[in-house]
């Protein structure tokens, strides 16, 4: 009976072996593609690729759509084991984590410095993968900052689309809590614990965790004292309606149970996703967080890298640069099906960005939205965002609990470099 | 004898199939990893380092809070769990109970679970709009439904909850199978004495259990220290927001290690010193553990054998 | 008078094991009832059967391929069963039965490997199986987990009272050792290998780290890898998860009650001290 089982093993374990060795053998590789999020991003990619092969038939297509964790996981591992089987020739990468990969696996990433019109691109986010001279990404989706609000439950409360424009970050609270005393209902949903906003004040104000050269930059930051501020403001006059995870926090809007939302562009679809509140919302600039600061920023957004060892680099350069590089009707055509704003600048003047939009009660969104992107100050987010993100927060309850912002920022920083060494 | 040399010579042949595999897949990786806690890694961008991790490990707030977090759970979950678990034994082992089938089989199941679904399950039934809160409101037991997620008491208490219903019946089963070698002429001379069911389940029961008591309470230490499936599937949006569970609550020694390679910037080194630093933490806990237990033998000798007189 | 002592103790008793069951075999319940509703019911807590099972069935074995998680959980566990029993055994037998200075040293050296958390190993691990070549394969996870030094220990506790004259005796009549390992050895200890193999198939199906690791493509994934990461999504399905929670349950709720009995004199067995 043993004998049987362990030659029924042996010839399961060896079959295993050349079946997968089997599946190594092709003639021409596929471009094979990483990305998360199967309704924006994997269903953009689909489209870009059913495009491109119309001129190139003998071109396949390997699109793997994992959870955003598995795939920044998967890129590690493969990529610290120093194999270069299980590559793949294109990754969407978070601009937060650019660097981080580029500076952590030198080598690995193709030089797109000459295969790329930078020029074409927004400078906030081509800067997110440059460093010295070159320039290592094909931006994609831009996270252009826009303060979006219901015009319906905002009139009511007596507010007009003047008292909402170009508006600082206090003015913002302030307008919070009359609401509030006005009609019972939060202005606006954020996790104390969430440091989203902190970002967005962050970044409008051309300043970051981080200076130019990419040294922490805490402790004199004076932005970041003005966030942590406004911060407080938010917690010490309850002005925030707490909210706990993605769900939750779309759910407040969709819900109606607060009327703005300030956030990147790619909250679009899920606002209207609630397709009884069409022609009730337009978009204002994002607050500004000083009188000297501007009313541009940014939050999140992706773009497409090239591994050096993978299968197809060749052609899966000149997939990115026909169409993420060149195609402007794509870039049209993606914006009405995904809700998806390029980073392509000659994009911005095609016919669906100046239509007026239905649901936003006519506006002119993504017109408005492109020029805000076009304004935002390119900043340095170096390849330890995260962990200023987890330094910041970790701080913020003894700070939201009455320690001094001193205090607070020497404690952040102390963490911040301590992580960094 | 040349001939017991040679047969125990053999004994070798039958431990090397898995001492191979062990040394490739085991040995191997674990001394690697201590070669990794004497450099700065970053990705695969290598140098030498000394002894600089292990400072940086004593400067870092994030450390002490994994830590402070693993052994609140440790100390909480582990008592609660293999007590409720000796309590079911005990109940089980009573043959007047009927249908003792039954309850073994249902206290058990939760065992088979696999950590990931009966973490989904726990997040599930502790929603907003969920069972637990709703069961809690029509009880008037709470006037509006708690937060559980975003409250880092109530979020703990959660997840220790979900591990006791997870693993008490796992310990259980190793609880009654002890009890069952103890003899019943122990119990019965006992009672002719005159002792209650409960001064014999303290006199006779308690100390004959020590070894298997130890035994699960360095398993389930062990465990409990490497924990790491249940916080990350508890935690709301998992690897792209600041802090693992409310103010951190959920994060675990595993966890931020996992974080320092996969979410942070790719510290190799520095995340095995971490992970080097639980393995002297369960070791001196384990050693404690043998330690209280040798000690409390001697007392232990001492007590069986009066209530056996 | 005693009479009512004992029946009040028996009524809690009784209460107290009611009501663990109860809690114990509610989650088991509602994941029925989960898999019959949909995920917005699901969320509101709703107790009673609904009609979303036939969808849920359809969304989790078309679009999320369960049956091929289902394939590749059932293949992974009944090798690694069939490994681990093996070698492990085998490797407990050498140091119950051939004891030497050195036997007990080498033991005590893989006991205290227990206590390295698994973290700390994944990178080299990966980095081997890459060098391998069996990067994406089921081989890696298969060959690492029966490399299971608890199993040894478990073996191991389950051999010490097994009467060693018997062996001698079979020495003595001129079988080899692995002979007697094989024909006389193991086939007495028929509940403690039921045990072993309950144990290692639940381990077996459950484990998510390594596999979560070094299974890079959707069609290698198991059934924990697939609830894992359809509930990791911006807005998961909870009666898809449900079902797929209850499916990839099952088979290890059916092996456990195909075996209980070995399994809790397996358990006995390894307890004697």
């Amino acid at each position: 009976m043993k004998k049987i089982l362990s030659v029924l093993l042996m010839a399961l374990i060896v079959g295993t072996s050349l079946f997968a060795a089997g599946e190594a053998e092709a003639t021409k590789s596929p471009i094979t593609i990483w990305a998360w999020d199967p309704n924006f991003n994997i269903s953009i990619m689909k489209d870009a690729a059913a495009i491109y092969q119309k001129a190139h038939p003998d071109v396949e297509f390997n699109i793997v759509e994992m959870a955003k964790a598995d795939v920044e996981q998967k890129l590690h591992t493969n990529l610290a084991s120093g194999t270069t089987d299980g590559l793949p020739d294109i990754v969407l990468i978070e601009d937060y984590n650019g660097l981080k990969y580029l500076n952590s696996y030198p080598g690995q990433f193709s030089d797109l410095t000459n295969k790329i019109n930078q020029n074409d691109f927004l400078k906030s986010k081509v800067d997110v993968a440059k460093i010295g001279n070159k320039y290592y990404s094909m931006p994609f989706d831009s996270g252009v900052a826009g303060f979006f609000y219901r015009t319906d439950m905002l009139a009511e409360a007596g507010y007009t689309a003047a008292d909402l424009n170009n508006i600082t970050w206090d003015e913002f609270c302030d307008i919070a809590k009359e609401y509030k005393a006005k009609t019972g209902n939060y202005f606006f949903a954020n996790s104390k614990a969430d440091g989203g906003l902190l970002r967005i004040m962050l970044q409008s104000n051309g300043s970051w965790y981080f200076d130019k050269d990419g040294n922490p930059y805490v402790k004199d930051n004076k932005s970041l004292a003005e966030a942590m501020r406004i911060y407080k403001r938010f917690i010490d006059e309850d002005l925030a309606y707490p909210t706990n995870g993605w769900t939750e926090w779309v759910g407040s809007i969709n819900n109606s149970t607060v009327p703005t939302i300030t956030t990147g562009v790619w909250i679009i679809g899920s606002i209207k996703a609630a397709s009884n509140q069409s022609g009730d919302w337009a978009v204002a600039p994002c607050p500004k967080l000083s009188a000297s600061g501007t009313n541009a920023s940014n939050l999140g957004g992706s773009s497409w890298y090239v591994l050096k060892n993978g299968k197809s680099n060749a052609d899966a350069i000149d997939f990115l640069n026909t169409i993420y590089g060149a195609n402007n009707n794509f870039y049209q055509d993606i914006l009405v099906k995904n809700g998806a704003m390029g980073s392509y600048i000659p994009a911005f003047s095609g016919v669906n960005y100046s239509k007026a939009d239905e649901f936003f009660g006519g506006q002119k969104v993504y017109d408005l939205l492109s020029q805000y992107a076009e304004a935002i100050p390119a900043v340095n987010v170096g390849e330890y965002t995260y962990e200023a993100d987890a330094a910041v927060m970790a701080n913020m309850e003894a700070y939201y609990n009455g320690q001094s912002i001193e205090e607070t920022l020497e404690a952040i920083d102390a963490q911040l470099v301590n992580t960094i060494l | 004898m040349a001939n017991e040399k040679k047969i125990n010579r053999a004994g070798w042949f039958f431990i090397i199939p898995v001492a191979s595999l062990l040394v490739i897949f085991l040995l191997y990786p674990i001394f690697y990893s201590l070669y990794l806690t004497t450099t700065r890694t970053k990705g695969i961008v290598t140098n030498f380092n000394g002894i600089n991790n292990y400072i940086k490990l004593f400067n870092d707030p994030m450390f002490f809070l994994a830590l402070k977090n693993t052994f609140k759970i440790l100390f909480l979950q582990v008592p609660i769990m293999l007590t409720s678990a000796l309590l079911f034994a005990s109940l089980l082992n009573n043959k007047k109970i009927k249908f003792r089938g039954f309850f073994r089989t249902a206290i058990f199941l939760p065992s088979v679970t696999s950590l990931i679904a009966y973490a989904i399950l726990f997040k599930m039934l502790f929603s907003y709009e969920g069972i637990v809160n709703n069961t809690l409101l029509s009880l008037k037991f709470i006037q509006t439904p708690l937060d559980w997620f975003s409250d880092p008491t109530l979020a703990t208490f959660v997840l220790i909850l979900a591990m006791v219903w997870r693993w008490t019946g796992y310990n259980m089963i190793f609880y009654l199978s002890a009890m069952q070698n103890i003899s019943g002429d122990l119990y019965e001379a006992a009672r002719v004495d005159g002792a209650s069911d409960i001064t014999s389940f303290f006199n006779i029961t308690l100390p004959l259990l020590k070894p298997m008591i130890l035994f699960t309470t360095v398993m389930s230490t062990i465990g409990t220290l490497q924990l790491f499936d249940e916080p990350m599937n508890l935690a709301q949006s998992g690897t792209t927001s600041s802090m693992v569970g409310p103010n951190n609550c959920f994060l675990t020694l595993s966890i931020y290690i996992y974080n320092l390679c996969f979410k942070y910037t790719p510290k190799f080194g520095y995340a095995a010193t971490v992970s080097y630093a639980i393995l002297v933490l369960v070791a001196i806990l384990s050693f404690i553990q043998f330690k209280i237990s040798s000690e409390s033998e001697k007392t232990v000798t001492k007590k069986v054998s009066k209530s056996i007189k | 008078m005693k009479k009512n002592k004992m029946s009040i103790g028996l009524i809690i008793s009784y209460i107290i094991l009611i009501v663990a069951s109860f809690f114990s075999l509610f989650p088991f319940f509602w994941i029925l009832i989960g898999a019959t509703n949909s995920s917005v019911d699901i969320l509101r807590g709703k107790l009673t059967l609904g009609s979303s099972f036939i969808d849920n069935m359809k969304i989790l074995f078309s679009e999320a391929n369960m049956g091929r998680a289902l394939y590749n959980s059932m293949k992974i566990a009944s090798l690694t069963v069939i490994l681990t029993l093996i070698i492990t055994s085998m490797a407990a037998y050498g140091f119950q039965m051939y004891r030497t200075k050195a036997k007990e040293k080498t033991y005590t050296f893989f006991l205290l490997t227990m206590m390295v958390p698994f973290a700390s190993l994944m990178i080299p691990l990966f980095q081997i199986i890459s060098k391998l070549k069996l990067l994406n394969s089921h081989s890696a996870i298969i060959l690492v987990s029966s490399a299971s030094v608890f199993m040894i220990f478990f073996f191991r506790q389950s051999f010490v009272n097994y009467p060693t004259e018997i062996l001698q005796a079979a020495r003595v009549d001129g079988a080899s050792e692995l002979r007697t390992f094989v024909s006389i050895f193991v086939p007495s200890m028929k509940s403690t290998y039921a045990a072993a193999a309950i144990y290692t198939f639940m381990t077996s199906w459950n484990n998510y780290l390594w596999p979560l690791i070094v299974l890079q493509t959707t069609d290698k994934r198991t059934t924990t890898l697939l609830v894992s990461s359809m509930s990791s999504s911006y807005t998961p399905n909870y009666g898809v998860i449900m079902v797929a929670i209850a499916l990839s349950t099952t088979p290890v709720v059916i092996v456990f009650f195909g075996f209980q009995k070995q399994f809790v004199e397996g358990m006995v067995g390894s307890v004697k001290q």
